[in-house]
């Protein structure tokens, strides 16, 4: 059974994303972003390993280009 | 001619470049029309009727003295409404920015204008491309001409609804989860999310940096090909253009499927999801029309259509969230509830997650690429279902997740979506195909012969009346 987030909670999970003026209805919607975000994190796969690293690509300044 | 609204941007073309058809006398027709239409279709946020007739004269002008500049050349289109053009507002169907006139033009508008194309307004969308369909922003949401009150898919909804209705004969759209491809299914035209930076995206709002794709939304492939060639091309100012050739992607239109390979991902619609029986029904006919017309099909596997769903929506909260945070923590109540709730799912997913979401990306795209070896493109579901009713937001809610276009923008592969027939009620069925990296022409082809075998893109919404203008 998910457990509820209480308001307090729900209030300091909002000013640490930088939203701390959110209002109730606002943050009701939080908590249902939270629940959300618990069951998306379930399905990521488990068998991550830590070398299948980021598919960051940089690309270099051609010369006389500005970086 | 009777009706110019039924024309496409080839056939508009050839008689705009004949001296048989005036621009002008097209865009006024085309904006008469959607002067008596849109009051019921919502398509538009704002028509610009006297610029659009101004550059109709300029066009008509040059074009008269021998100064043709190719297909778009006099002939009109419409933006969805999170593309900057210069001096009009960019709302994004939102509160938040009902006064934000844009200073310059996108690249793709400046193509466009370079072209010689008629602007005649811009399109309704899901606010901020992700929250719809919705009733309470400062405009209505686009209604589908098929049916009585159906939803036209998003989030460029009023660019498949001004297709659909013939108020327009091209649109640019934005495909960020499936938001070019979902109206395309759901309104009977064809929408084409290119490869990831085939298309610049600078000067058009994003959504999801890493996933924000702008595509060419018209009413047959042959169009649709000529569109993506005004607006494809390298730009400095966008990083996440690629430095590519552009070919033609016309060229293969007439090629046929004969002696190609085409990979069925028939357990997307049959296994991961179950789709409506008549849609499944119409997939597997369209992949026996392509045996039928020469093409090898045969069935492919690729990794669960959940894996690219998550994949999809950790990324898009995340990337959406970074970029509304400031507005949404001092103006959330300028937001609609949908888009509210939707950006604010960012705040709640972990660096972890994110991070992971990001490396199965990696993972995905790799598999994905090894499975198209030996294919030359995929054929599968774009939607499970025809559409809901507008008014009915448990049923668009339920339908949203129901599709298989997530996969290709997680992999950056251009894929199309097109018409695949009619439900028993009247409604748009659909299909998608898939190509590899820069292979958009090739999925031209294979778009193209199916559309030369089939009626679907010559049909128009019953009550329309469309040939009689």
């Amino acid at each position: 059974m998910e457990q509820e987030t209480s308001s307090d909670d729900l209030n300091r999970i909002a000013t640490a994303a930088g939203l701390p003026r959110l209002s109730d209805r606002q943050l009701a919607q939080l908590g249902k972003s939270l629940a959300s975000a618990r069951e998306l994190a379930g399905k990521l796969p488990k068998d991550l390993h830590w070398s299948e690293e980021l598919a960051l690509t940089f690309r270099l300044p051609a010369a006389g280009e500005a970086p | 001619m009777n009706d110019v609204s039924e024309l496409g941007i080839a056939e508009a073309a050839e008689l705009v470049r004949g001296g048989k058809l005036s621009p002008l006398t097209l865009t006024a027709a085309l904006l008469e029309r959607i002067d008596r239409l849109d009051k019921r279709f919502h398509a538009f946020i704002r028509v610009t009727p006297e610029p659009a007739l101004a550059a109709a004269r300029e066009a008509e002008r040059d074009i008269g003295a021998g100064n043709w500049r190719g297909p778009l050349h006099g002939i009109p289109f419409a933006l969805k409404d999170i593309i900057d053009w210069a001096g009009l507002p960019t709302t994004a169907h939102s509160k938040l920015l009902i006064d934000n006139i844009a200073s310059s033009d996108a690249h793709v508008s400046a193509r466009l204008k370079a072209a010689g194309g008629i602007m005649l307004g811009k399109l309704a969308t899901h606010e901020f491309a992700i929250g719809g369909p919705s009733f309470d922003l400062p405009w209505p949401p686009a209604i589908n001409p098929w049916g009585g009150n159906h939803f036209p898919g998003g989030s460029s909804s009023g660019s498949g609804v001004a297709l659909a209705c013939g108020m327009v004969p091209a649109a640019l759209g934005t495909d960020t989860g499936g938001s070019v491809r979902n109206p395309a299914s759901m309104c009977s035209i064809v929408g084409m999310k290119p490869t990831y930076g085939r298309v610049s995206r600078r000067g058009v709002l994003p959504l999801a940096y890493s996933l924000d794709h702008v595509g060419p939304m018209t009413r047959t492939v042959r169009d649709n090909a000529l569109l993506l060639q005004v607006i494809a091309g390298h730009d400095r100012a966008d990083p996440g253009s690629a430095e590519v050739d552009i070919e033609d992607f016309s060229a293969e239109l007439d090629g046929g499927v004969r002696g190609l390979s085409i990979g069925l991902v028939r357990h997307f619609y049959t296994e991961d999801m179950t789709a409506d029986p008549e849609q499944s029904a119409a997939l597997d006919r369209a992949a026996e029309l392509l045996g039928e017309l020469g093409a090898e099909v045969r069935e492919i596997r690729l990794a669960p259509l959940e894996d690219y769903a998550t994949c999809t929506r950790i990324i898009i909260r995340c990337e959406a969230f970074a970029i509304h945070r400031r507005w949404l923590a001092e103006r959330a109540d300028d937001y609609g509830e949908l888009a509210r709730q939707r950006i604010l799912d960012g705040a709640a997913v972990s660096a972890a997650d994110y991070i992971d979401a990001l490396r199965l990306r990696a993972r995905l795209t790799r598999q994905t690429l090894q499975a198209f070896a030996g294919i030359d493109v995929a054929l599968t579901a774009s939607n499970m279902d025809p559409a809901c009713r507008i008014d009915d937001a448990e049923a668009c809610a339920r339908l949203y997740p129901r599709q298989a276009r997530q996969p290709f923008n997680v992999t950056g592969q251009p894929a199309l979506a097109m018409p695949a027939g009619f439900n028993r009620d009247g409604l748009p069925l659909s299909l998608q195909l898939i190509g590899h990296p820069f292979q958009e022409a090739r999925v031209y082809r294979v778009a193209a012969a199916y559309e030369r075998a089939t009626d679907w893109s010559r049909r128009r919404p019953p009550d329309l009346a469309i040939r009689a203008g």
